[in-house]
């Protein structure tokens, strides 16, 4: 206990003077010779015996893929709704029949933390993904602590978002794979009432990618961007620290590439799929004529319990 | 006519673990502390008659997997075989590092928050892309020596001449007398160099 206030304590002061102008003679930050000196050891040496390995892996992913890959889906995404828009467009529906309360004050301010962190992440990690076409510098390495400060968002976001819609997300078989077989409905023109509880599985596939595959996110950035430390799990896993960073690399890219894909889905969707879907999480209500057909199975059970009435809302 | 690449190597039966190669480093090129561009490692320690001790930098790599992998291109290979980067241009995200087989890249922090600082690595003694033996060339990289027509501090100052530096077939001409003015403990490549890149 001591320990941590005198460090604290240290760690403050340290700033302070930093900030204050006035530097400290001997910067504290021993980086290669604290906490057992992994980088700076005989590990050092003898992991150019197994550079094949985990070294090899990396150099080939981002010499020759990673790049190619996060071009393919940022364009080939975009495309493939940018046809879907022409042919099959906006999906409008009568917004004047009364609506319902489905995402309450909290929910709206947690989505929108969420949304905020990733406007944040996502542009500045392609941003450095694509460094050299914007001349690398300032602009990039500004942008890679802005994907830092955009991770503490998400992190301040990420419990509240779980606990607030996971008893929703839970996959249902029964409904999901029906949305599965018809694709949501989205490939035809014409309402038809869509298997989805209050949530589709589209967006349950965004919500688990957003939960999972953000949890593997912060773990594998928070690795790169601490860089040297001293986990002793490594030791029996036999897992040098160097192979660790050059894994958690290889993770951060592919699961990146993933949550990109969606991201463009999720903008596409309540930008530009739906009419009144982005006013829907501004106000949290959204008409029960939209929630007849898009999530046919929640609008039956608003029925059952008597939230609603069946005759105020017209068929098609 | 062939061009000389310029290539470290240290001799491991020469090396005494002095750490003369580094602390020359650090100090001829004012590195803040923490950073090491030479490091001295010591393989085996205790093991009689297999422990080694050998220093280790940036190796200079002809296909340099750093310039393959950097995101904003900032490394450049001299016609002389050296490696370097612009410090101005790199963004400090640690891809080069993944990608050295011999943990080169150092990251000093920067700035008031200990954020990570741009890359920060051995040159061979040969400045970076600013004007030549300039103050801004020597504040962030250290010493141009090359230019001068000197020897790499570490190699200057190493007291047993362990760690040889200069074009590689020199180089090899000085290792492979010793060799046979020794009679024993051949070894073709520097450890590690064939398994690292296949051949």
């Amino acid at each position: 206990m001591k320990k941590t206030v005198l460090f604290i304590l240290m760690t403050l002061g340290a700033y302070a003077r930093e900030i204050g102008g006035q530097v400290p003679l001997v910067q504290m930050d021993l980086s290669a010779s604290k906490g057992g000196d992994l980088l700076v050891s005989s590990q050092m040496i003898q992991n150019i015996l197994h550079y094949q390995n985990w070294g090899g892996l990396f150099l080939n992913l981002q010499v020759h893929w990673f790049r190619l890959l996060f071009a393919i889906i940022l364009i080939g995404v975009i495309v493939v709704f940018a046809i879907h828009y022409l042919i099959i467009g906006k999906k409008v529906f009568n917004e004047n029949c009364p609506s319902v309360l489905v995402y309450p004050l909290f929910q709206r301010i947690i989505h929108w933390i969420a949304a905020l962190s990733f406007v944040l992440i996502i542009p500045t990690g392609l941003i450095m993904m694509f460094g050299k076409y914007f001349g690398g510098g300032e602009f990039v390495r500004i942008s890679r602590y802005i994907h830092s400060i955009g991770t503490v968002v998400f992190i301040i976001a990420f419990i509240p978002l779980f606990y607030i819609w996971v008893r929703e997300m839970i996959i249902s078989f029964k409904i999901d794979t029906k949305w599965v077989f018809i694709l949501g409905g989205y490939l035809k023109k014409k309402h038809i009432k869509v298997p989805a509880g209050k949530f589709n599985f589209g967006q349950k596939t965004w919500f688990w990618m957003a939960i999972l595959g953000g949890f593997v996110m912060i773990v594998s950035g928070a690795a790169m961007y601490f860089q040297d430390f001293n986990i002793p799990i490594l030791y029996k896993l036999k897992l040098d620290q160097i192979d660790l960073l050059r894994i958690m690399a290889v993770v951060h890219n592919f699961v990146g590439m993933a949550i990109l894909a969606l991201f463009i889905t999720h903008l596409y969707m309540s930008l530009f799929a739906i009419k009144g879907s982005l006013k829907s999480m501004l106000t949290g209500y959204k008409s029960v004529h939209e929630l007849k057909y898009l999530n046919s199975s929640y609008y039956k059970k608003l029925l059952t319990k008597g939230f609603i009435s069946e005759d105020k809302v017209e068929d098609d | 006519m062939s061009y000389a690449r310029m290539k470290f190597y240290c001799d491991d039966k020469r090396c005494i673990n002095c750490d003369g190669c580094s602390i020359a480093c650090a100090e001829a090129n004012e590195l803040p502390v923490g950073i090491s561009r030479r490091k001295v490692v010591t393989l085996n320690d205790g093991v009689e008659g297999k422990e080694f001790s050998t220093s280790i930098a940036c190796m200079h790599c002809t296909d340099a997997p750093c310039e393959q992998v950097c995101p904003v291109d900032v490394f450049y290979i001299r016609e002389d075989g050296i490696v370097l980067h612009d410090k101005v241009g790199c963004i400090g995200c640690g891809y080069c590092l993944y990608a050295c087989p011999f943990g080169a890249p150092q990251f000093p922090t920067d700035g008031a928050f200990g954020t990570r600082g741009v890359m920060d690595k051995c040159t061979m003694c040969a400045g970076g892309p600013e004007p030549t033996n300039s103050d801004k060339e020597r504040e962030l990289y250290g010493q141009n020596r090359i230019a001068e027509g000197k020897v790499p501090v570490c190699a200057a100052m190493c007291a047993t001449k362990a760690l040889l530096v200069g074009d590689g077939e020199s180089v090899s001409e000085i290792y492979t007398k010793r060799v046979a003015s020794r009679g024993h403990g051949v070894q073709s490549v520097p450890y590690g160099w064939s398994t690292a890149y296949g051949r």
